[in-house]
């Protein structure tokens, strides 16, 4: 059934494509391009043939490297696979560009991969944007359906995050897919109540693609300098904070000189201080994991901050104005 | 709302001993229910961001992040332990002793080292080549810059004493600006809690010690560091006389006793009160005590003017950046000193000295009074503020 479906799936693109070619498994030449049948060697089984790689668009070099990395990979689907890139309407190199990135694709079912493209296009990436974000990151094929789908609930349910925003977060840094749930939030929280940014200029500043360290690295860098302050209840600060954008989104070189003005010897010597610190902190947590909740009881009746689920912790800053 | 009292007191008590718990968290938990809503660290930053911002600018925000940053230590050899190789178990480490290191610098270019005028022979005329040696019997080993490695808690020998002290290296400083030359009385005014008191006697130049503090409590601290780093002859009441009082009046009841005074006053200890909330002297019960200090710290360098000879040297030092508890003190009790008491006090050029140390420490650049080492992360020690002062009358 399924395989129908996809045949027909198929047709339809190479009616309007024009060139498609089809993997062996094709037993008729169903609507196809007259010019293109003749060639397509019959094999039976999805065994992708160098003979249907070059009638896909491979040059014989490609097709070489495609084939021999196929057959290592011992994936069964393959021709179904680069059958459903194709239809995303990315050109040979780049299949081929992905395939080296992430060889673990050969190894999936076409089907799969057409459903996770489909779910991936119901969650807002537009044709262009899913294509950039599959070049860009290949891995995001491997991941099963439900993961996509946890990762967006708890950004929409959990970070209030809306589903516009949802959609340019994994545009722009899909690597968010693959990060542990528990730490998203953090990184998450870090952001909101540490630094008080909020949804929209996360963002825009690309949050997600940095690092938890390297985020808290450059934040703590400027808010001990006396560059960055946590806004208090009012969302005030005494200084003027820096855009997120301008702290993540420049090379550290850029960041040292127009953020920071500082050296890049004073930076790397921080950057180990505050690997030994969170070290430290890690150890003091395993012994003190009800510390927290202790703490907790005395901020109940604060005003649940936007409705954002908050963490009990109490993170040591310069400037925090907890006031009651 | 009621504290919540619980047994995570034990825990912390038990938790205390077997780990290392960074300053930053040393609040009294198992008495406060909740933590303090305006800590004394915050009012403490805030002060130094409005004083400093405008004293230091462009220097303040590397000062700052190094003082809220882990601060680095330096080992203070004591030669009166023998525990084996204990230089050199540190130097496999990677440390160095910065005084010999920095000393032999300059060494280098300079081909007479004398205290004398006249010698000019040599053909770099830099008045680097006029300078006094620094005691080279003080050894302080140090890591590297940029290397952030900690010290091991020092070792006992055979007898128990302790094989080195870790101290802020910058400490050693004003000990090395004092120059003991052998023979001479030593007061130590603000001893406690005896860091730069086991550097003087580091120079085995000391005939008579006086070690002074105001604090019964931190005398006592003081006292049982000695006893952990000197053999039992040495802790001879002839050799190290050990008073609590206040040291104001040493001024008066010792005059013009000692050809060396070192004056370590009790200031606002910048980068404890940035970390440590703790008895924090920026809390708002300490206020008074904490704007009083200036005048404090005037009479105590006037008392200490007052108990050195003639000719002799008194040495003035702070660990805070303040320009009202470093140079405006100097100048006022220099001028007290004159108006008042008739007394000359002449300020010795330090600068040779910034220089030579300048590889290790980072020298705030021309202070109009004394020498100030700045905390920097590639160099996190300090902050300390000196001055030597050469009593003329």
């Amino acid at each position: 059934m399924v395989r129908w479906m996809w045949r027909w799936s198929v047709c339809r693109v190479a009616v309007s494509r024009g060139h498609m070619p089809f993997c062996s498994t094709q037993q008729e030449p169903h609507n196809a391009n007259p010019s293109h049948t003749g060639q397509v060697t019959h094999r039976p089984g999805n065994q992708l043939t160098l003979c249907s790689l070059l009638e896909m668009g491979f040059s014989e070099t490609q097709a070489k490297e495609m084939h021999e990395c196929a057959t290592n990979s011992r994936g069964k689907h393959v021709p179904s696979v680069l059958t459903a890139l194709l239809l995303l309407g990315l050109n040979p190199s780049s299949i081929l560009k992905i395939m080296q990135k992430c060889p673990e694709v050969y190894s999936l079912k076409g089907a799969d991969l057409q459903q996770r493209v489909d779910h991936l296009r119901k969650m807002g990436l537009v044709e262009g944007s899913l294509q950039r974000m599959i070049s860009h990151y290949p891995k995001v094929m491997l991941l099963p359906i439900k993961r996509v789908n946890m990762v967006s609930r708890l950004l929409r349910e959990k970070c209030l995050f809306t589903i516009h925003q949802v959609t340019e977060i994994l545009r722009d840094s899909p690597e968010v897919l693959e990060e542990d749930l528990a730490e998203l939030e953090y990184k998450f929280q870090y952001a909101y109540f540490r630094m008080g940014v909020r949804q929209p200029e996360m963002v825009k500043a690309k949050l997600f693609r940095m690092s938890l360290s390297e985020l808290r690295c450059r934040h703590c860098f400027l808010e001990r300098r006396g560059l960055y302050q946590t806004p208090d209840k009012k969302g005030q600060t005494l200084i003027v904070n820096p855009p997120l954008k301008d702290v993540l989104c420049v090379s550290e070189e850029a960041y040292l000189a127009q953020v920071a003005m500082a050296t890049a010897e004073e930076f790397h010597v921080f950057r180990k201080l505050m690997a030994k610190e969170q070290e430290e902190e890690g150890r003091e947590d395993e012994y003190s994991s009800d510390e927290d909740e202790e703490l907790g009881e005395d901020k109940d009746d604060e005003d649940d901050d936007d409705g954002v689920h908050r963490r009990k912790r109490h993170w040591k800053t310069g400037y925090k104005k907890d006031r009651k | 709302m009621a504290a919540y009292v619980c047994t995570r007191s034990f825990i912390n008590k038990f938790k205390d001993s077997i780990r290392f718990i960074p300053r930053r968290y040393r609040v009294k938990t198992k008495w406060a229910a909740t933590r303090p809503k305006f800590p004394a660290t915050e009012l403490a930053l805030h002060n130094f961001d409005t004083s400093y911002g405008i004293q230091l600018r462009d220097l303040w925000p590397s000062i700052r992040v190094a003082m809220l940053c882990e601060q680095k230590y330096g080992a203070l050899i004591n030669s009166f332990s023998s525990v084996p190789n204990a230089i050199k178990d540190l130097e496999a480490q990677g440390c160095k002793d910065f005084i010999s290191i920095d000393c032999s610098r300059n060494e280098v270019h300079q081909p007479s080292q004398d205290y004398t005028t006249s010698h000019r022979d040599s053909t770099e005329l830099e008045p680097a080549s006029l300078q006094p040696s620094i005691s080279p019997d003080i050894k302080c080993l140090v890591f590297p810059q940029g290397d952030i490695s900690r010290f091991k808690p020092a070792r006992p020998d055979s007898s128990g004493i302790l094989g080195y002290y870790l101290l802020d290296a910058a400490s050693v400083l004003p000990v090395l600006a004092l120059d003991v030359q052998p023979g001479h009385t030593v007061l130590d005014l603000c001893a406690a809690p005896g860091g730069k008191t086991l550097a003087l006697l580091q120079t085995h130049s000391v005939n008579y010690l006086w070690v002074n503090d105001l604090s019964g409590s931190r005398t006592m601290r003081l006292h049982r560091t000695l006893q952990s780093y000197l053999p039992k002859e040495f802790l001879d009441e002839s050799k190290i006389h050990i008073t609590s009082t206040d040291g104001r009046h040493l001024g008066i009841t010792e005059e013009k006793s000692f050809d060396r005074v070192l004056v370590d006053v009790p200031c606002t200890t910048d980068r404890h009160s940035a970390m440590v909330e703790e008895n924090n002297i920026f809390k708002r019960s300490r206020t008074k005590e904490r704007q009083k200090l200036p005048l404090l710290q005037t009479q105590l360098l006037l008392a200490g003017i007052q108990a050195t000879r003639r000719g002799g040297y008194v040495v003035y030092s702070t660990c805070s950046l303040s320009q009202l508890q470093n140079e405006c003190v100097v100048q006022q009790a220099i001028s007290l000193a004159q108006q008042e008491l008739g007394i000359t006090v002449q300020v010795q050029d330090l600068r040779w000295f910034a220089e030579r140390f300048s590889d290790t420490f980072h020298f705030a650049p021309q202070l109009n009074v004394g020498e100030l080492v700045l905390p920097h992360l590639c160099a996190n020690f300090g902050p300390i503020y000196m001055c030597k002062l050469h009593r003329m009358n």
